[in-house]
């Protein structure tokens, strides 16, 4: 007789549950340990031939195309195509400085806004940066994409250029980012990219809008490409 | 307390649970921005732990809750064992993703203490309903065994 309750019963269930938690427990260290490795490791060639910080964003909540705290005040929303040599310039003059001392903080999240109107390289490199926000960490792709810009329609978006830089992001699975490419996800934030710069009036890239979070954002007058006009811009709206 | 209002009472903090988990993997799929008192959910969500063989926490902790839940309407010896098992199961590795978000991630999810919170309650609800089993409540491996 199996009674409800019994010594026996609870002996049992006791012992499934450590092999269960053990189990669990076992999976998730090797999880996290070959993310860590991933990085580490396997790609250490593919790393030193890359450009750019890989690191530079470790530990920064993403989510889809945002960067930073959701609680963040302030929303630098950045319009721009991966092929565009201005927006590359930024991305590296600027961008470093502003997240480390901006979005690290809690103090400003940012959105990307990826546009593909300069050619079908614009196109191949948006896509992988898309699906890479499946995973949370589009902006590591991003970042990474403008750090090895190529000459703009010369074809430098090959598969090897995806491959080395999914494989260079801390956590990020290359494979499953190149075939997430064409998911539904990315059609829709191809989509919703676009129809968001005809809204906002966008001429050109890159183009930024900065507000408060939640709020309405306005246009940022770009006078140079490094982080100054940026700093003194979101310094005021954090001010109000 | 009777075993039937203990099953009842695991089966309604089951489905809070069950809430709770679904709120999570919602906002992972990319739905409305997680509330979050600690500021921490974030960094939890995203960081590599959140995910356990390429499946979200979050979908472990509903597919748990939903699995607990039910077995706690089953009158039956085995099912209250399969949801022990699963409870103490997670209990166990819900205080290991307690230590990793203190000591490894450096960030609190307040939305997974709850889960946590919920948990640990369902699991003594899970252990009170043994208490409060009565003798009749008995699976039989022999009729004329029991019988005799």
């Amino acid at each position: 007789v199996v009674r409800l309750g019994s010594k026996r019963l609870l002996a049992a269930s006791a012992a499934v549950a450590a092999l269960v938690a053990a189990g669990l427990i076992a999976a998730s260290v090797v999880g996290a340990r070959s993310d860590e490795a991933g990085t580490e490791t396997a790609p250490a060639g593919a790393r030193n031939a890359l450009a750019g910080e890989p690191e530079l964003l470790r530990g920064i909540p993403q989510r889809g195309t945002a960067l930073g705290s959701p609680k963040a005040p302030v929303t630098l929303v950045e319009y721009a195509d991966l092929q565009c040599p201005y927006c590359a310039q930024w991305a590296r003059d600027a961008f470093p400085e502003l997240v480390r001392d901006y979005v690290r903080t809690g103090r400003v999240r940012m959105v990307f806004r990826g546009l593909a109107f300069l050619g079908p390289d614009s196109d191949t490199a948006l896509r992988a940066a898309l699906a890479a926000g499946e995973q949370r960490r589009m902006w590591d792709v991003v970042h990474l994409l403008f750090a090895n810009q190529g000459p703009e329609n010369g074809g430098w978006v090959t598969e090897d250029l995806l491959t080395r830089v999914g494989a260079a992001v801390p956590g990020l699975d290359a494979t499953r980012m190149l075939e997430g490419r064409s998911s539904p996800a990315v059609e829709r934030e191809l989509g919703s990219a676009s129809t968001a710069a005809r809204r906002d009036g966008i001429a050109g890239t890159p183009s930024f809008l900065a507000g408060p979070t939640g709020g309405t954002l306005e246009p940022v007058v770009v006078t140079s490409l490094d982080a100054a006009p940026f700093r003194a811009h979101l310094d005021a709206l954090l001010a109000r | 307390v009777s075993e039937r209002r203990l099953r009842l009472a695991a089966a309604v903090v089951a489905t809070a649970g069950a809430a709770v988990a679904a709120y999570l993997l919602a906002v992972r799929s990319g739905g409305a921005e997680l509330v979050c008192r600690t500021g921490g959910c974030e960094t939890v969500q995203s960081s590599s732990y959140s995910e356990l063989l390429g499946i979200p926490v979050a979908a472990l902790g509903l597919a748990a809750f939903v699995t607990i839940g039910v077995l706690s309407l089953v009158e039956s010896p085995l099912a209250w064992a399969a949801a022990m098992s699963l409870a103490l199961a997670g209990v166990a590795f819900g205080a290991y993703l307690l230590v990793v978000q203190v000591a490894v991630i450096g960030a609190l999810c307040d939305w997974c203490l709850v889960s946590d919170g919920l948990l640990t309650v369902l699991t003594a609800l899970v252990l009170l309903r043994a208490v409060a089993a009565p003798a009749a409540t008995t699976a039989s491996r022999g009729t004329s065994r029991s019988r005799a």
